[in-house]
Protein backbone atom coordinates (compact mmCIF):
# COMPACT_ATOMS: atom_id res chain seq x y z
CA UNK A 1 0.00 0.00 0.00
CA UNK A 2 1.31 3.40 -0.96
CA UNK A 3 0.14 6.74 0.45
CA UNK A 4 1.47 10.16 -0.43
CA UNK A 5 1.66 12.91 2.18
CA UNK A 6 1.97 16.52 1.13
CA UNK A 7 2.88 19.24 3.57
CA UNK A 8 2.36 22.92 2.87
CA UNK A 9 3.89 26.23 3.93
CA UNK A 10 5.73 26.13 7.27
CA UNK A 11 5.11 22.39 7.60
CA UNK A 12 6.81 21.87 4.26
CA UNK A 13 9.89 23.81 5.34
CA UNK A 14 10.25 21.61 8.39
CA UNK A 15 9.25 18.22 7.02
CA UNK A 16 9.61 18.29 3.25
CA UNK A 17 6.77 17.28 1.00
CA UNK A 18 5.42 14.65 -1.37
CA UNK A 19 6.47 11.93 1.02
CA UNK A 20 5.49 8.51 -0.25
CA UNK A 21 5.01 5.97 2.52
CA UNK A 22 3.96 2.36 2.70
CA UNK A 23 1.85 2.12 5.82
CA UNK A 24 0.57 -1.16 7.23
CA UNK A 25 -3.07 -2.01 6.66
CA UNK A 26 -5.27 -0.36 9.25
CA UNK A 27 -3.01 2.65 9.82
CA UNK A 28 -4.97 5.75 10.79
CA UNK A 29 -4.48 9.13 9.23
CA UNK A 30 -3.34 10.51 12.59
CA UNK A 31 -0.74 7.73 13.06
CA UNK A 32 0.55 8.18 9.54
CA UNK A 33 1.10 11.93 9.83
CA UNK A 34 2.49 11.61 13.34
CA UNK A 35 4.96 8.94 12.22
CA UNK A 36 6.31 11.13 9.43
CA UNK A 37 6.40 14.28 11.53
CA UNK A 38 8.50 12.60 14.22
CA UNK A 39 11.58 12.84 12.04
CA UNK A 40 11.84 16.52 12.95
CA UNK A 41 10.91 17.70 16.43
CA UNK A 42 10.17 21.24 15.35
CA UNK A 43 7.98 19.92 12.55
CA UNK A 44 6.16 17.59 14.93
CA UNK A 45 5.60 20.37 17.46
CA UNK A 46 4.25 22.65 14.75
CA UNK A 47 1.50 20.12 13.96
CA UNK A 48 0.86 18.32 17.26
CA UNK A 49 0.40 19.59 20.81
CA UNK A 50 1.93 18.20 24.02
CA UNK A 51 -0.77 15.52 24.23
CA UNK A 52 0.01 14.36 20.69
CA UNK A 53 -3.25 15.74 19.30
CA UNK A 54 -3.39 17.81 16.15
CA UNK A 55 -3.18 21.52 16.89
CA UNK A 56 -6.62 23.03 16.43
CA UNK A 57 -5.77 25.14 13.38
CA UNK A 58 -4.22 22.31 11.32
CA UNK A 59 -6.11 21.50 8.11
CA UNK A 60 -6.14 17.88 6.93
CA UNK A 61 -7.34 16.77 3.53
CA UNK A 62 -7.63 13.28 2.13
CA UNK A 63 -7.94 13.08 -1.65
CA UNK A 64 -9.09 16.69 -1.73
CA UNK A 65 -11.71 16.23 0.97
CA UNK A 66 -11.51 17.70 4.42
CA UNK A 67 -11.03 15.35 7.37
CA UNK A 68 -11.69 16.86 10.79
CA UNK A 69 -8.55 16.45 12.87
CA UNK A 70 -10.72 14.99 15.66
CA UNK A 71 -11.65 12.14 13.27
CA UNK A 72 -8.11 11.49 12.03
CA UNK A 73 -7.50 8.77 14.63
CA UNK A 74 -10.35 6.66 13.29
CA UNK A 75 -9.86 7.45 9.59
CA UNK A 76 -7.99 4.53 8.02
CA UNK A 77 -5.78 5.34 5.04
CA UNK A 78 -6.12 3.35 1.82
CA UNK A 79 -3.80 2.54 -1.08
CA UNK A 80 -3.34 5.50 -3.40
CA UNK A 81 -4.53 8.09 -0.88
CA UNK A 82 -3.09 11.55 -1.10
CA UNK A 83 -3.01 13.39 2.20
CA UNK A 84 -2.52 17.15 2.50
CA UNK A 85 -1.54 18.80 5.77
CA UNK A 86 -1.40 22.56 6.05
CA UNK A 87 -1.61 25.53 8.35
CA UNK A 88 -3.64 28.58 7.42
CA UNK A 89 -1.28 31.53 6.93
CA UNK A 90 -2.24 34.71 8.70
CA UNK A 91 -0.13 37.62 7.49
CA UNK A 92 -1.29 40.44 5.30
CA UNK B 1 -21.10 57.19 -19.52
CA UNK B 2 -17.38 56.97 -19.97
CA UNK B 3 -15.56 60.15 -20.94
CA UNK B 4 -13.16 60.35 -23.88
CA UNK B 5 -10.36 60.41 -21.37
CA UNK B 6 -11.62 57.27 -19.66
CA UNK B 7 -12.06 55.49 -22.98
CA UNK B 8 -8.43 56.24 -23.73
CA UNK B 9 -7.16 55.50 -20.26
CA UNK B 10 -8.82 52.08 -20.07
CA UNK B 11 -8.43 51.24 -23.76
CA UNK B 12 -6.37 48.12 -23.24
CA UNK B 13 -8.77 46.55 -20.75
CA UNK B 14 -11.88 47.62 -22.66
CA UNK B 15 -10.46 45.22 -25.23
CA UNK B 16 -11.06 42.52 -22.62
CA UNK B 17 -14.47 43.33 -21.19
CA UNK B 18 -15.88 46.11 -23.34
CA UNK B 19 -17.19 49.54 -22.39
CA UNK B 20 -19.96 47.78 -20.51
CA UNK B 21 -17.42 46.07 -18.24
CA UNK B 22 -15.64 49.36 -17.69
CA UNK B 23 -18.95 51.05 -16.82
CA UNK B 24 -19.55 48.32 -14.26
CA UNK B 25 -16.17 48.93 -12.66
CA UNK B 26 -16.91 52.66 -12.57
CA UNK B 27 -20.27 52.08 -10.88
CA UNK B 28 -18.75 49.81 -8.21
CA UNK B 29 -17.64 50.40 -4.66
CA UNK B 30 -15.08 48.10 -3.06
CA UNK B 31 -14.10 47.99 0.59
CA UNK B 32 -10.46 47.11 1.38
CA UNK B 33 -9.67 46.20 4.98
CA UNK B 34 -6.02 47.18 5.46
CA UNK B 35 -3.43 49.35 3.69
CA UNK B 36 -0.42 47.13 4.33
CA UNK B 37 1.30 44.34 2.39
CA UNK B 38 -1.83 42.96 0.73
CA UNK B 39 -3.80 46.21 0.78
CA UNK B 40 -1.12 48.03 -1.23
CA UNK B 41 -1.22 46.00 -4.47
CA UNK B 42 -4.96 45.41 -4.13
CA UNK B 43 -5.73 49.14 -3.82
CA UNK B 44 -3.27 50.17 -6.55
CA UNK B 45 -4.58 47.67 -9.10
CA UNK B 46 -8.23 48.37 -8.34
CA UNK B 47 -7.57 52.12 -8.58
CA UNK B 48 -5.80 51.91 -11.93
CA UNK B 49 -8.49 49.54 -13.23
CA UNK B 50 -11.04 52.30 -12.60
CA UNK B 51 -13.12 50.86 -9.77
CA UNK B 52 -15.31 53.94 -9.18
CA UNK B 53 -15.15 54.05 -5.39
CA UNK B 54 -12.65 52.50 -3.04
CA UNK B 55 -12.87 52.61 0.73
CA UNK B 56 -9.64 51.64 2.44
CA UNK B 57 -9.34 51.36 6.20
CA UNK B 58 -6.23 51.19 8.36
CA UNK B 59 -5.35 52.40 11.84
CA UNK B 60 -1.58 52.26 11.59
CA UNK B 61 1.28 54.67 11.03
CA UNK B 62 3.93 53.99 8.36
CA UNK B 63 7.02 52.44 9.93
CA UNK B 64 10.39 51.89 8.28
CA UNK B 65 10.01 48.13 8.72
CA UNK B 66 6.84 48.22 6.56
CA UNK B 67 8.65 49.40 3.46
CA UNK B 68 9.92 46.02 2.25
CA UNK B 69 6.38 45.13 1.23
CA UNK B 70 3.84 47.92 1.68
CA UNK B 71 4.30 49.59 -1.67
CA UNK B 72 1.66 52.26 -1.12
CA UNK B 73 4.15 53.83 1.28
CA UNK B 74 7.73 55.01 0.88
CA UNK B 75 10.51 56.65 2.89
CA UNK B 76 8.94 60.09 2.86
CA UNK B 77 5.79 58.65 4.47
CA UNK B 78 7.43 57.29 7.62
CA UNK B 79 5.45 58.57 10.60
CA UNK B 80 2.38 59.45 8.50
CA UNK B 81 -0.92 57.72 8.92
CA UNK B 82 -1.17 54.91 6.38
CA UNK B 83 -4.51 56.28 5.26
CA UNK B 84 -2.95 59.69 4.47
CA UNK B 85 -0.15 58.07 2.52
CA UNK B 86 -2.55 55.68 0.75
CA UNK B 87 -4.89 58.50 -0.25
CA UNK B 88 -2.01 60.50 -1.75
CA UNK B 89 -0.67 57.57 -3.76
CA UNK B 90 -4.03 56.35 -4.99
CA UNK B 91 -4.98 59.87 -6.10
CA UNK B 92 -1.73 60.07 -8.02
CA UNK B 93 -2.51 56.76 -9.67
CA UNK B 94 -6.05 57.71 -10.63
CA UNK B 95 -7.67 61.06 -9.93
CA UNK B 96 -10.90 60.03 -11.67
CA UNK B 97 -12.11 57.72 -8.92
CA UNK B 98 -13.40 58.33 -5.39
CA UNK B 99 -11.17 57.17 -2.56
CA UNK B 100 -12.30 57.10 1.04
CA UNK B 101 -9.33 56.45 3.30
CA UNK B 102 -10.53 55.94 6.85
CA UNK B 103 -8.16 55.99 9.80
CA UNK B 104 -9.76 53.71 12.34
CA UNK B 105 -9.56 50.29 13.97
CA UNK B 106 -12.12 47.87 12.56
CA UNK B 107 -14.40 46.64 15.33
CA UNK B 108 -17.61 44.68 15.75
CA UNK B 109 -19.31 48.03 16.44
CA UNK B 110 -18.18 50.03 13.40
CA UNK B 111 -17.64 47.46 10.65
CA UNK B 112 -21.17 47.41 9.20
CA UNK B 113 -21.21 51.16 8.82
CA UNK B 114 -17.68 51.24 7.40
CA UNK B 115 -18.57 48.70 4.72
CA UNK B 116 -21.83 50.51 4.01
CA UNK B 117 -23.22 49.52 0.64
CA UNK B 118 -19.93 48.36 -0.86
CA UNK B 119 -20.21 45.70 -3.57
CA UNK B 120 -17.48 43.56 -2.07
CA UNK B 121 -15.09 43.27 0.85
CA UNK B 122 -11.40 42.58 0.29
CA UNK B 123 -9.37 40.98 3.05
CA UNK B 124 -6.01 42.69 3.49
CA UNK B 125 -5.79 42.02 7.21
CA UNK B 126 -3.01 40.35 9.16
CA UNK B 127 -5.11 38.54 11.75
CA UNK B 128 -7.98 36.07 11.90
CA UNK B 129 -10.25 37.72 14.49
CA UNK B 130 -10.88 40.67 12.12
CA UNK B 131 -11.04 38.33 9.11
CA UNK B 132 -13.81 36.36 10.84
CA UNK B 133 -15.64 39.63 11.48
CA UNK B 134 -15.31 40.70 7.83
CA UNK B 135 -16.50 37.24 6.77
CA UNK B 136 -19.63 37.53 8.92
CA UNK B 137 -20.43 41.02 7.65
CA UNK B 138 -20.02 39.83 4.05
CA UNK B 139 -22.45 36.97 4.81
CA UNK B 140 -24.94 39.39 6.40
CA UNK B 141 -24.74 41.86 3.55
CA UNK B 142 -24.60 39.09 0.94
CA UNK B 143 -21.57 40.56 -0.79
CA UNK B 144 -18.46 38.63 -1.82
CA UNK B 145 -15.47 38.39 0.47
CA UNK B 146 -12.11 38.16 -1.25
CA UNK B 147 -9.77 36.40 1.18
CA UNK B 148 -6.00 36.49 1.02
CA UNK B 149 -3.22 35.79 3.54
CA UNK B 150 0.53 35.36 3.37
CA UNK B 151 3.58 34.27 5.34
CA UNK B 152 7.15 34.19 4.13
CA UNK B 153 7.08 32.93 0.56
CA UNK B 154 3.64 31.34 0.98
CA UNK B 155 0.17 32.63 0.37
CA UNK B 156 -3.43 31.59 0.01
CA UNK B 157 -6.53 33.13 -1.54
CA UNK B 158 -10.17 32.25 -2.08
CA UNK B 159 -13.35 34.05 -3.05
CA UNK B 160 -16.32 33.63 -0.76
CA UNK B 161 -19.78 34.06 -2.26
CA UNK B 162 -22.41 34.08 0.51
CA UNK B 163 -24.95 31.28 0.16
CA UNK B 164 -22.90 29.63 -2.58
CA UNK B 165 -19.42 28.80 -1.38
CA UNK B 166 -17.94 27.81 1.96
CA UNK B 167 -17.24 30.84 4.13
CA UNK B 168 -13.93 31.61 5.85
CA UNK B 169 -15.02 29.86 9.05
CA UNK B 170 -15.96 26.71 7.10
CA UNK B 171 -12.46 26.62 5.61
CA UNK B 172 -10.47 27.81 8.63
CA UNK B 173 -12.52 27.25 11.78
CA UNK B 174 -9.55 27.99 14.04
CA UNK B 175 -7.03 30.78 13.74
CA UNK B 176 -3.31 29.96 13.72
CA UNK B 177 -1.34 31.44 16.62
CA UNK B 178 -0.31 35.09 16.44
CA UNK B 179 3.28 35.83 15.48
CA UNK B 180 5.51 38.43 13.88
CA UNK B 181 5.40 36.78 10.49
CA UNK B 182 8.37 36.80 8.12
CA UNK B 183 7.61 38.10 4.64
CA UNK B 184 9.22 39.23 1.42
CA UNK B 185 7.20 41.91 -0.38
CA UNK B 186 6.76 39.94 -3.58
CA UNK B 187 4.55 37.42 -1.74
CA UNK B 188 1.73 39.86 -0.88
CA UNK B 189 2.37 41.13 -4.41
CA UNK B 190 1.37 37.72 -5.79
CA UNK B 191 -1.59 37.17 -3.49
CA UNK B 192 -2.82 40.79 -3.55
CA UNK B 193 -2.90 40.78 -7.34
CA UNK B 194 -4.77 37.46 -7.30
CA UNK B 195 -7.36 39.11 -5.03
CA UNK B 196 -7.54 42.23 -7.24
CA UNK B 197 -8.00 39.99 -10.29
CA UNK B 198 -10.86 38.21 -8.54
CA UNK B 199 -12.55 41.55 -7.76
CA UNK B 200 -12.22 42.74 -11.36
CA UNK B 201 -13.56 39.42 -12.69
CA UNK B 202 -16.46 39.49 -10.27
CA UNK B 203 -17.40 43.06 -11.13
CA UNK B 204 -17.12 42.59 -14.89
CA UNK B 205 -18.51 39.05 -14.98
CA UNK B 206 -15.40 37.56 -16.58
CA UNK B 207 -13.97 34.07 -16.23
CA UNK B 208 -14.48 31.80 -13.25
CA UNK B 209 -13.82 32.85 -9.69
CA UNK B 210 -11.83 31.09 -6.96
CA UNK B 211 -15.15 29.94 -5.53
CA UNK B 212 -15.03 26.84 -3.32
CA UNK B 213 -11.36 26.64 -4.23
CA UNK B 214 -8.43 27.57 -2.05
CA UNK B 215 -5.49 28.81 -4.11
CA UNK B 216 -2.15 28.05 -2.48
CA UNK B 217 1.05 29.69 -3.62
CA UNK B 218 4.49 28.36 -2.72
CA UNK B 219 6.98 30.99 -3.84
CA UNK B 220 9.97 28.91 -2.70
CA UNK B 221 9.31 26.30 -5.37
CA UNK B 222 7.25 28.58 -7.63
CA UNK B 223 4.34 26.19 -7.58
CA UNK B 224 0.68 26.82 -7.02
CA UNK B 225 -2.09 24.44 -6.28
CA UNK B 226 -5.70 24.52 -5.41
CA UNK B 227 -7.68 22.60 -2.88
CA UNK B 228 -11.41 22.07 -3.23
CA UNK B 229 -13.15 23.35 -0.11
CA UNK B 230 -16.67 22.50 1.06
CA UNK B 231 -19.32 24.17 3.17
CA UNK B 232 -19.58 22.99 6.74
CA UNK B 233 -23.29 22.46 7.48
CA UNK B 234 -22.65 23.15 11.16
CA UNK B 235 -20.49 26.24 10.53
CA UNK B 236 -21.21 28.80 13.25
CA UNK B 237 -21.07 31.63 10.71
CA UNK B 238 -22.94 30.29 7.67
CA UNK B 239 -24.30 26.84 8.60
CA UNK B 240 -27.95 25.90 8.94
CA UNK B 241 -27.96 26.66 12.63
CA UNK B 242 -26.42 30.10 12.03
CA UNK B 243 -29.50 31.06 9.99
CA UNK B 244 -31.83 29.68 12.64
CA UNK B 245 -30.01 31.65 15.32
CA UNK B 246 -30.36 34.77 13.23
CA UNK B 247 -34.11 34.45 12.71
CA UNK B 248 -34.77 33.77 16.37
CA UNK B 249 -32.48 36.62 17.34
CA UNK B 250 -30.38 34.30 19.49
CA UNK B 251 -27.03 35.77 20.32
CA UNK B 252 -24.18 33.77 18.89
Amino acid sequence: MSVKVRFFARFRELLGTDIVTEPKAGTSLAALVSGIAQKNKEGYDAIFDEQGSFREFVILMRNGKRVETADAGKTIVADGDEIAVFPPVAGG
Amino acid sequence: MLSERELERYKRQILLFGEEGQERLKASHIFIAGAGGLGSPIAIYLAVAGVGAITIVDMDVVDQSNLNRQILHSDRDIGKKKTVSALEKLREYNADITINAIDTTITEENIRELVGRADGIVDAMDNYPIRYLLNRVALEKKVPFFHGAIRGFYGQATTILPGKTPCLECIFPKAPPKEVFPVVGATPGVIGTVQATEVIKYLTGQGSLLDSRLFIWDGLTSTSEEIAVCRNPSCPACGDQADADKTTGKKK
